[in-house]
C-alpha cells in the first residue's frame, strides 16, 4: 500500500473556497479546467486522475517539493528574491530536461511528455516566447513525439525548431547538432532517407565539432547514419561505420571500468546517477542492435563480434548485472579466441576473473570451464 | 469527380523542377567550405575520410593559432576557407575509402599518392608529407609502385626541408623496394634510377654535413657511395655534382692529387652538360689546387679560362670574382701593374652586377694596387732633389689618372 502511493501521489479534490475568486484552475497537462489537487504541493491541479497519474510519473514526483516556492505568489517583489526565482527556475528547467532526455534513452516516450511540456513552459516563461532557449524542449517534444508516432507534431514541433535557429544564426554548434539529429531522425522514420543522411551528417560533423572526433556523441550520430545506410542495402558502408562506433565505445568503456576499479578501491559501493542508468540503457540497445546485424552477416568479423561482446560485458559489469557480464564475456572469449592476432582475449579474461569473483559460489565452476 | 481527381493527382505531384535548389546546392551556398566539403564526406559513407580530414583542418588550425603573429605560417590562407584543396582532398581521400572498402590497396596508395602531389607547393608541404607518409607508411600496400614513389617524394622533401639522414633512410628504402618491383616511373624510366640520383643527392648532403663537423672518414664514405649512386643513377648531372664535392672534400684534406682527378672528370661531365655555373666553379676549384701545389702558371691558365667562359655566357659575378682571383695572384707574383688590369676588368664587371661587397672589395684592390705601381714608378723622383724631378712630379699631378697605366684608356 505503502509502495503504491509512492507511485501515484496523493489528490484532493480542489475547494474552491481555499482559493481567490474568479481564478480558475487548469490542468497541469491539458490546460482544461481542474479539478483535483496534488496535495504535497498544493499548487498542481489536474483534470481528472489520470492526468495527474501521468504527470507524477513523468515528473512530478521530482519536481513536487520545487513548485511550492515557486507558485506560491508573494507580494514583495524585490531584486533578490526575483533573481532567486530565476535561479529556482533555470534548476527545474534543467531537471525537467534531464528527466525528460533519461526517459527517451529508456524509450519511455509518454512518459516524457510531461517533463519535456513542463521544460517548454518554464523555460517560455523565463527567456519568452520564440528565443533559442525553448529549442531543446521543442526537440525533447520532438523525440517523444515520434517514439509515439505522432509524425505531424514532429513534423510542426521541428519546423519551429528551425525557424528558431534560422532566426538565431549565433546560436552555437551543439544546438545546430542537436536539431540536425532530430531532423535526421524525423526524415529517417518518414522514410525520406537521402535527407536522413543529410542531417546525421550535419549532426556528426556538429559534434565532431563541438566533442572531438571520437567522442560518445559523435559516434551516436554514425549509429544513426549506418542505420540508414543498412536500409538503403549499402552494408560494406554500414559495417564500417558500426566497425567505427565499437572502436569507439569500446575503448569509452575502457576507460570506463578503469576509472571505475579505481573508485572502488576507495569506496565500496559506487552511486549511480539516474541520468547514467538510463544512458546505460541506450548504450545497450546500440550495442547489442550492432551485435545482432554482425552476427546475422553472411561472413562474420570476429574481432567486431569480439568487440562488441566485450563492451557489453563491461557495460553490464558496470551497470551491476554479473549474469549479463558473464554471459557476453564468454561470447567475447570465444570470438576473440578466433581471431589469430588480436590482443583482446587478455582483457576479457581478466574481465571474467573479476565477474567471478564478485559471484559466489556459480563463479569457480564456469571458471573451470572456461579453462577447458 | 473526375475533375477532383486530377486535381488531386497534381497535388501529389513531387516537386522537381530544375530550378529549385536542392539540399545540396542550399548547403553550398550557406555552409562554409569546410561544414560542405565534411557534410559530402559523411553523407557519402566515407567516414575514414571525414576524420582524416578534419584532423588535418585541426591541425593547421593550432599551428595557426601557435605561430607567432607576422610568421610566414600565417601569410597563406587557412586550409578550411580554400575551398579547391578541400574539395581535391575530398575526392581522393573518398576514392581512397572506397577502394579500401574493396581491398585494392594499390589503387588506395595511388590516390594518396596523387594528393602528395598535388600539395606540391612550398607552402602546402606540411601536406603533402602528411600523404606521401600516410602512402608509403601503410601496412597493406606500402610495398606497391605509388608507395614506393611515395617514399622517393618524401626523401626528396626531407632532403629539401634539412634532414639528409632521414631522406637517406627513405631513399635507401625505396631503391630496396623499387629493385624488387622493377617499376617504371611516369616518364617511363626505371624508378630504380630516381632512387639511386635521390639516394645520391642526399647522400652527398650528408657527407657534407659530416665534412663541416672534422668527422673527414664518414664524409669521405658517404661522398664515395654517393657518386657510386649516381653513377647508378645515371644522371650525369646528380653525377658531376656529387663528384665536385668529392673533390672539394679531398681538397680541404690536402689531397690536391686525387681532388684534380675529380675535378677533370666533372669538367668532362660539365662541359658535355654545357652548365656553365659549374664549369667556372670547377675551374676555380681546380685551380685552387693547382696553386696549393705551387704550379701557378696552369693555376692562371685555368683561371683565364673559366673568365673567358664568363665572358662568353655572361656571368657577371663570377667574371668579377675570377678577375680578382687572377689580380690577387698577380700581386703575388710582384707583377702589380697586370694585377691592375685585372682589378680594373673585376671592378668593371662587379660595377653592372650591383653587388655593393663585391663592388667595394674591388674597388679597394684596385686602389692598392694602383699605389704600389706609382709607388715604384716615381720613387726615385721622390728621392732625388732635383729640380727636374719635382717639376716631373707636379706634372703628373696635374694629368695623373687611370691613362697612365692603362694606355689604351685615353681617348
Amino acid at each position: 500500500m505503502e509502495s503504491e502511493l509512492q507511485t501515484s501521489g496523493v489528490t484532493s479534490n480542489i475547494m474552491p473556497l481555499a482559493f481567490p475568486r474568479g481564478k480558475e484552475k487548469f490542468c497541469e497537462l491539458c490546460k482544461r479546467e481542474a479539478y483535483l489537487q496534488c496535495t504535497r504541493c498544493r499548487v498542481t491541479f489536474y483534470c481528472n486522475a489520470e492526468h495527474q497519474q501521468a504527470d507524477w510519473v513523468g515528473i512530478h514526483e521530482r519536481i513536487c517539493h520545487l513548485l511550492v516556492r515557486m507558485r506560491t505568489p508573494t507580494e514583495l517583489i524585490d531584486h533578490a528574491a526575483r533573481r532567486d526565482d530565476q535561479l529556482r527556475k533555470a534548476e527545474l528547467i534543467e531537471i525537467c530536461r534531464l528527466v525528460a532526455q533519461s526517459k527517451l534513452s529508456e524509450g519511455k516516450y509518454e512518459e516524457a511528455l510531461p517533463a519535456a511540456h513542463c521544460c517548454l513552459h518554464t523555460s517560455i516563461d523565463v527567456h519568452g516566447p520564440n528565443t533559442v532557449q525553448l529549442l531543446p524542449s521543442y526537440l525533447l517534444l520532438a523525440e517523444a513525439n515520434m517514439g509515439l508516432d505522432n509524425l505531424a507534431v514532429v513534423a510542426e514541433l521541428l519546423c519551429q525548431a528551425k525557424w528558431v535557429v534560422l532566426k538565431h544564426p549565433e546560436s552555437g554548434p551543439l544546438i545546430q547538432q542537436q536539431l540536425h539529429r532530430s531532423l535526421g531522425r524525423f526524415h529517417a522514420a518518414v522514410g525520406n532517407l537521402e535527407a536522413a543522411l543529410h542531417h546525421f551528417a550535419n549532426d556528426v560533423y556538429f559534434s565532431s565539432e563541438e566533442y572531438g572526433l571520437d567522442s560518445i556523441n559523435a559516434s551516436k550520430g554514425y549509429f544513426l547514419m549506418a542505420e540508414v545506410f543498412v536500409r538503403q542495402g549499402k552494408i560494406p558502408v554500414a559495417r564500417s561505420l558500426y566497425s567505427k562506433v565499437a572502436h569507439t565505445w569500446h575503448k569509452h568503456l575502457i576507460s570506463l571500468l578503469h576509472h571505475q576499479t579505481e573508485i572502488s578501491h576507495k569506496r565500496a559501493v559506487s552511486s549511480q546517477s539516474f541520468y547514467e542508468q538510463s544512458q546505460r540503457v541506450e548504450m545497450d540497445e546500440m550495442l547489442r542492435a550492432m551485435l545482432e546485424f554482425e552476427q546475422k552477416q553472411f561472413r562474420r568479423d570476429a574481432a567486431q563480434i569480439a568487440l562488441l561482446a566485450h563492451s557489453l560485458a563491461m557495460l553490464w559489469f558496470l551497470g551491476g548485472d554479473l549474469q549479463k557480464a558473464l554471459g557476453f564475456g564468454t561470447t567475447a572469449l570465444q570470438a576473440s579466441q578466433q581471431i589469430t592476432k588480436h590482443d583482446l582475449t587478455e582483457p576479457v579474461q581478466r574481465l571474467l576473473q573479476q565477474v567471478q569473483s564478485l559471484q559466489p559460489g556459480s563463479g569457480s565452476r564456469t571458471a573451470e570451464k572456461q579453462r577447458h | 469527380m473526375k475533375q477532383k481527381e486530377s486535381a488531386e493527382s497534381f497535388r501529389n505531384e513531387p516537386v522537381s523542377d530544375p530550378s529549385i535548389l536542392s539540399r545540396k546546392e542550399i548547403a553550398l551556398y550557406r555552409n562554409c567550405p569546410k561544414q560542405y566539403v565534411c557534410v559530402e564526406m559523411l553523407q557519402d559513407g566515407y567516414h575514414g575520410a571525414f576524420s582524416e580530414l578534419f584532423s588535418l583542418l585541426r591541425s593547421d588550425q593550432d599551428q595557426r593559432t601557435q605561430a607567432l603573429p607576422g610568421s610566414a605560417r600565417l601569410q597563406a590562407p587557412p586550409l578550411e576557407d580554400q575551398r579547391d584543396k578541400l574539395e581535391t582532398i575530398r575526392l581522393h581521400l573518398s576514392l581512397a575509402e572506397k577502394a579500401e572498402r574493396e581491398g585494392a590497396w594499390t589503387a588506395v596508395c595511388e590516390e594518396r599518392l596523387r594528393l602528395g602531389r598535388y600539395f606540391s607547393s612550398h607552402q602546402d608541404f606540411r601536406l603533402s608529407f602528411h600523404f606521401y607518409h600516410s602512402c608509403a607508411d601503410r601496412e597493406r600496400g606500402g610495398r606497391s609502385r605509388p608507395a614506393t614513389e611515395a617514399r622517393l617524394h618524401l626523401a626528396e622533401l626531407y632532403r629539401q626541408h634539412g634532414d639528409p639522414e632521414e631522406a637517406r633512410q627513405q631513399a635507401e628504402m625505396g631503391l630496396k623496394q623499387a629493385e624488387q618491383g622493377g617499376w617504371l616511373d611516369s616518364d617511363g624510366r626505371p624508378l630504380r634510377l630516381w632512387a639511386c640520383r635521390e639516394l645520391a643527392k642526399s647522400c652527398s648532403l650528408l657527407g657534407e654535413a659530416f665534412h663541416a663537423e672534422k668527422d673527414f672518414d664518414t664524409a669521405k664514405k658517404l661522398l664515395q657511395y654517393g657518386s657510386k649512386m649516381a653513377l647508378e643513377g645515371e644522371d650525369r648531372c646528380v653525377e658531376g655534382e656529387v663528384l665536385f664535392k668529392q673533390g672539394l672534400s679531398l681538397q680541404s684534406l690536402g689531397d690536391h692529387g686525387a681532388a684534380r682527378q675529380a675535378f677533370s672528370t666533372c669538367l668532362q661531365i660539365f662541359s658535355e652538360l654545357q652548365d656553365v655555373n659549374a664549369l667556372v666553379r670547377n675551374y676555380k676549384a681546380m685551380a685552387k689546387s693547382l696553386e696549393s701545389e705551387g704550379n701557378v702558371q696552369e693555376a692562371l691558365w685555368l683561371l683565364e679560362e673559366a673568365a673567358n667562359t664568363c665572358r662568353s655566357s655572361g656571368l657577371r659575378g663570377e667574371l668579377a670574382d675570377v678577375c680578382l682571383h687572377l689580380g690577387n695572384i698577380y700581386c703575388h707574383l710582384g707583377q702589380p701593374k697586370r694585377a691592375c688590369e685585372y682589378f680594373l676588368q673585376g671592378y668593371k664587371a662587379a660595377c653592372s652586377t650591383g653587388d655593393v661587397t663585391l663592388l667595394q672589395k674591388a674597388q679597394v684592390k684596385l686602389g692598392v694596387t694602383c699605389a704600389h705601381v706609382y709607388v715604384g714608378q716615381y720613387s726615385g723622383d721622390m728621392q732625388a732633389a732635383s729640380s727636374t724631378s719635382v717639376k716631373r712630379l707636379v706634372s703628373w699631378k696635374e694629368t695623373r689618372g687611370l691613362q697612365d697605366l692603362f694606355p689604351d684608356l685615353a681617348e
